[in-house]
């Protein structure tokens, strides 16, 4: 345990003191965004997926029906806080990949990302580095996170924005035959359902990378 | 500290600059006591804090996109040396000053406050 008050600790708890003395926002609702904050995670995605590449049925209605599927795994998108998030929309697109379709999601303009069912996004993915550079020459920055595709695969960028949101489908790795769907939830980590990483059996940890500080003036 | 006809990244906010060069920032902090945690314990907090403002939209002058345009401008420049998530609370700061939806004395007054109480 951290035995000292920070200067950081005490910066955000007055700015929220304040904002809600303003009238931004209520302390209940605060409350109701931080818990849905630490709440949510990449497992209801890695169900999804795993229960996708076992049912073709369910495979089906997630690659139609992204929302009607989350709710199957226990997402309800249209009441993920039970008020909706701001930033949530509910327009959610499952992008299935093939041996030689690649897809990896970005916000180019911000840090729009499918938190229902992903969780937040990792510090990297609101960095301009990946933002801008991902939607230029993805197979370089895939490369940084140690993800070479063969040149026969297509790398597909979808860029999210405020109305819609999307999640990645791998494909389902060899030698995974007979898996449950538990053994395959767990080896589709959050970076495989970004796009930066294949599901691999033996992996169910997301990629270490160094995340690179945004753009300084060319004189540091 | 005046806010007129100024660009956010523009303003300087002394008392924001002042927490910067005290540098209590998680990594510094962590390694001192040992402890693992990769994110400071107000990092949900401040997550709820950003959705909640990102709500109030139609009670500020700027939009959800500017406080993220603004957080990027400025983990770039004036807040550059802050690791994550750090520099996204003072980023947050810097917009509500800049933007004159708090003001530097009063957000001032409010520090010593919560720092007394948390002290007590």
């Amino acid at each position: 345990m951290v035995d000292e008050i920070t200067d950081f600790e005490v910066l955000e708890i007055a700015l929220r003191e304040l904002c809600i003395e303003k009238g931004l926002f209520t302390a209940a609702e605060h409350r109701h965004f931080t818990e849905f904050a630490e709440q949510i995670g990449p497992t209801p995605a890695a169900r999804l997926v795993a229960r996708a590449w076992l049912d073709p049925d369910f495979k089906r209605l997630a690659l139609t029906d992204g929302l009607a599927a989350s709710k199957a795994v226990g997402v309800d998108w249209l009441e993920p806080t039970g008020f909706g998030t701001p930033s949530d929309f509910t327009a959610f697109k499952i992008l299935e990949d093939t041996p030689t379709l690649h897809h990896v999601i970005v916000c180019a303009l911000c840090s729009c990302y499918p938190r229902p069912i992903l969780g937040n996004s990792p510090e990297w993915y609101r960095t301009p580095n990946y933002r801008r550079r991902l939607v230029r020459w993805p197979r370089q920055v895939l490369s940084e996170f140690g993800l070479e595709l063969p040149a026969d695969v297509e790398v597909r960028v979808e860029d999210s924005n405020q109305k819609h949101r999307f999640m990645v489908m791998p494909v389902r790795p060899a030698g995974t035959d007979g898996w449950s769907e538990d053994q395959l939830a767990e080896i589709l980590t959050r970076d495989c359902l970004i796009g930066v990483a294949l599901p691999t059996p033996g992996v169910t940890t997301n990629v270490l990378t160094r995340t690179r500080p945004a753009i300084h003036p060319a004189a540091d | 500290m005046s806010t007129a006809g100024k660009q956010p990244e523009a303003v300087t906010v002394e008392a924001l600059d002042e927490i910067v060069q005290r540098n209590q920032t998680w990594p510094v902090m962590a390694g001192r006591y040992g402890v693992e945690n990769p994110v400071p314990p107000w990092k949900t907090s401040l997550d709820g804090m950003c959705d909640a403002i990102d709500r109030a939209g139609d009670d500020l002058s700027f939009t959800f996109n500017d406080r993220r345009d603004e957080e990027d401008a400025l983990s770039a420049t004036r807040y550059a040396d802050l690791p994550y998530p750090e520099n996204q609370l003072v980023a947050l700061a810097h917009s509500l000053v800049a933007h004159g939806v708090i003001d530097e004395t009063e957000l001032r007054r409010r520090l010593d406050a919560v720092r007394a109480r948390l002290e007590a």
